[in-house]
């Protein structure tokens, strides 16, 4: 069998490459612009040079031609919204779809999740197999290969995008990946300057602080790249703290993995507290300074 | 200039409920726009606005989303016409064959300049059918936008990726995906809805049907971990030191 690769970052294209590696006996790495070519992680790199001004995403034709040539029966790609395009129009491209956000892969299909986790979901491309995945699922395996690369003939769009500027997002800093601890605020905290009670509960665990979806999303609290829930962070810390967080669904599939859920609510009701370790009825205000004296 | 935007029909996942073994249960769940559709049809409505242009919705989903009140709460959004499949052959459609039945659906609406996607539908949230649709229709898409303009026949459009903000140009026609943060969803009032009722809506079966590429081998809720539900009440004597003996204990 033979794999095609496709990643935008170098780390991601050596892991993708190993994952290839355990499912394929043929592995094609692409690369496409500037960045640093891995070297012995496939045993071909395809790489495409992006002309003056094109737009990542219009490298999908040169993909497709790289495609048509290679014939693979598999086809991993690195989750990224540059590649979520070039891979959508290479399943257009191939009749088939992508599996997208793949959690698992079996020997037959691909599991990813249904309604924003609710359900997990396993799925069988009927034509060729097309998957984004983390690459941190092949984080384990080695990679192999030679040091061929081949440049590709540029196969340009139809109606090309024009790229008029790129501007860095500035990051407020935090991984709240990389974070053993998490503490969520949520919709109990009433005015934005009582996010400093949550900041001080961090200050003394050692957390990084998270947040549910209208405390970014509407009031603007916190930065975007902090939002946990459905189509935002998806975390597995070792311990995780809601604060004022009820335990929507929608919530709760960003964290329901963590090793120990901790919850703080003033509504005994509240869903998060069947869902909880450790839950602690009270009001945030009232509660908070007197945990963050104790601790 | 006619603007097209498309949305998806999906169950309302506050009503999903889990069966005993594991499997989803959606009698109970209404039918209702998918979340991030909603910002599509304001960002069309608005640019529309802007630009003096009409806004046409479609969708192509099974019998069930022929819902009067859905179409008035479609209709509602400064939408000026909408056309639907609504046929059980375009149930559960996978990315391929929705770009597909989006693309039969297209052909009656006529002549249109650009198509507005939503960011990812609620169930499969694949971020798929925007891209596809552009393929198979043969024009350009950008996707993840977070502001968009149109001057002339060339769209301007800001995509808010992972760790850059692409400005990006292209010429009409194209498929354009907002972002949730595009555009904040209006509340239709009573007047809105009122007259959404009285607004052309041409709902349709399916003519051919739609393959899928993708067949579904299982779907279940995943296992939920069993949490030890400790819960203790603040009024209760020694609640706080309690509480946190057991956090610092977890840490």
């Amino acid at each position: 069998m033979k794999a095609l690769v496709l990643a935008e970052r170098f780390d991601a294209a050596g892991k993708l490459c190993a994952g290839a590696r355990s499912l394929a006996d043929e592995v094609v790495l692409v690369v496409i612009g500037e960045g640093q070519i891995p070297r012995g992680v496939a045993d071909k790199v395809v790489h495409i040079a992006l002309p003056q001004g094109a737009v990542y995403d219009d490298a999908a034709d040169t993909v497709n031609a790289i495609f048509d040539a290679q014939a693979p029966e598999l086809v991993l790609v690195e989750p990224t919204r540059h590649l979520k395009v070039i891979a959508g129009k290479l399943a257009a491209h191939a009749k088939t779809s992508v599996i997208t956000d793949v959690l698992e892969l079996d020997g037959e299909g691909a599991t990813n999740m249904y309604f924003g986790g609710v359900a997990h979901r396993r799925l069988k491309a009927l034509r060729t197999a097309i998957y984004t995945i983390n690459p941190e699922t092949f984080a384990e395996l080695p990679a192999s290969g030679t040091d061929a690369i081949e440049e590709a003939a540029w196969v340009a769009p139809q109606t090309p995008l024009e790229l008029v500027a790129v501007a860095p997002i500035e990051k407020s800093g935090v991984d709240l990946f990389k974070a053993d601890v998490i503490v969520a605020a949520g919709r109990g905290f009433a005015e934005e300057s009582d996010l400093d009670l949550a900041r001080g509960l961090c200050d003394k665990l050692g957390a990084g602080l998270g947040c549910s979806r209208p405390l970014t999303e509407g009031l603007n609290w916190l930065p975007t790249e902090v939002y946990i829930g459905v189509s935002g962070l998806m975390l597995t810390p070792k311990v995780y703290v809601a604060v004022g967080i009820s335990g929507q669904m929608q919530h709760m599939v960003g964290c329901n993995r963590a090793g120990t859920i901790v919850a703080i609510n003033k509504d005994k009701n509240a869903p998060i507290l069947k869902q909880c370790d450790l839950g602690l009825v009270g009001d945030i205000k009232e509660v908070l300074p007197a945990l963050i004296d104790v601790l | 200039m006619k603007i097209v935007v498309s949305f998806k029909v999906v169950h309302d996942d506050q009503d999903i409920q889990v069966a005993g073994d594991g499997s989803l249960d959606f009698s109970k769940a209404h039918q209702v726009v998918s979340t991030y559709d909603l910002n599509a049809l304001e960002a069309a409505a608005q640019l529309a606005s802007a630009t003096g242009a009409s806004v046409v919705a479609i969708s192509a989903g099974s019998s069930a989303i022929d819902d009067s009140k859905l179409k008035k709460n479609v209709l509602a959004r400064g939408v000026d016409e909408l056309f639907m499949t609504a046929d059980d052959a375009c149930a559960n459609m996978d990315a391929f064959a929705s770009a597909e039945a989006l693309t039969a659906l297209l052909e009656k609406v006529g002549d249109y300049d650009l198509v507005v996607c939503g960011d990812g539908s609620a169930d499969n949230y694949a971020q798929q059918v925007d891209v596809q649709l552009g393929a198979k229709l043969g024009i350009p898409v950008i996707t993840a936008a977070t502001k968009l303009s149109v001057e002339g026949n060339i769209l301007e459009v800001e995509r808010t990726l992972e760790d850059v903000v692409e400005t990006v140009r292209v010429a009409l026609p194209a498929v354009v995906s907002v972002a949730p943060d595009a555009a904040l969803p209006r509340i239709p009032g009573m007047k809105d809805i009122v007259s959404a009722g009285k607004k052309p809506a041409e709902v349709g079966g399916a003519e051919t049907s739609f393959v899928n590429t993708l067949e579904v081998l299982d779907c279940r809720a995943p296992k939920q971990a069993d949490r030890a539900k400790v819960i203790i009440d603040i009024a209760e004597e020694g609640a706080l030191s309690r509480f946190a003996a057991a956090l610092k204990a977890a840490l």
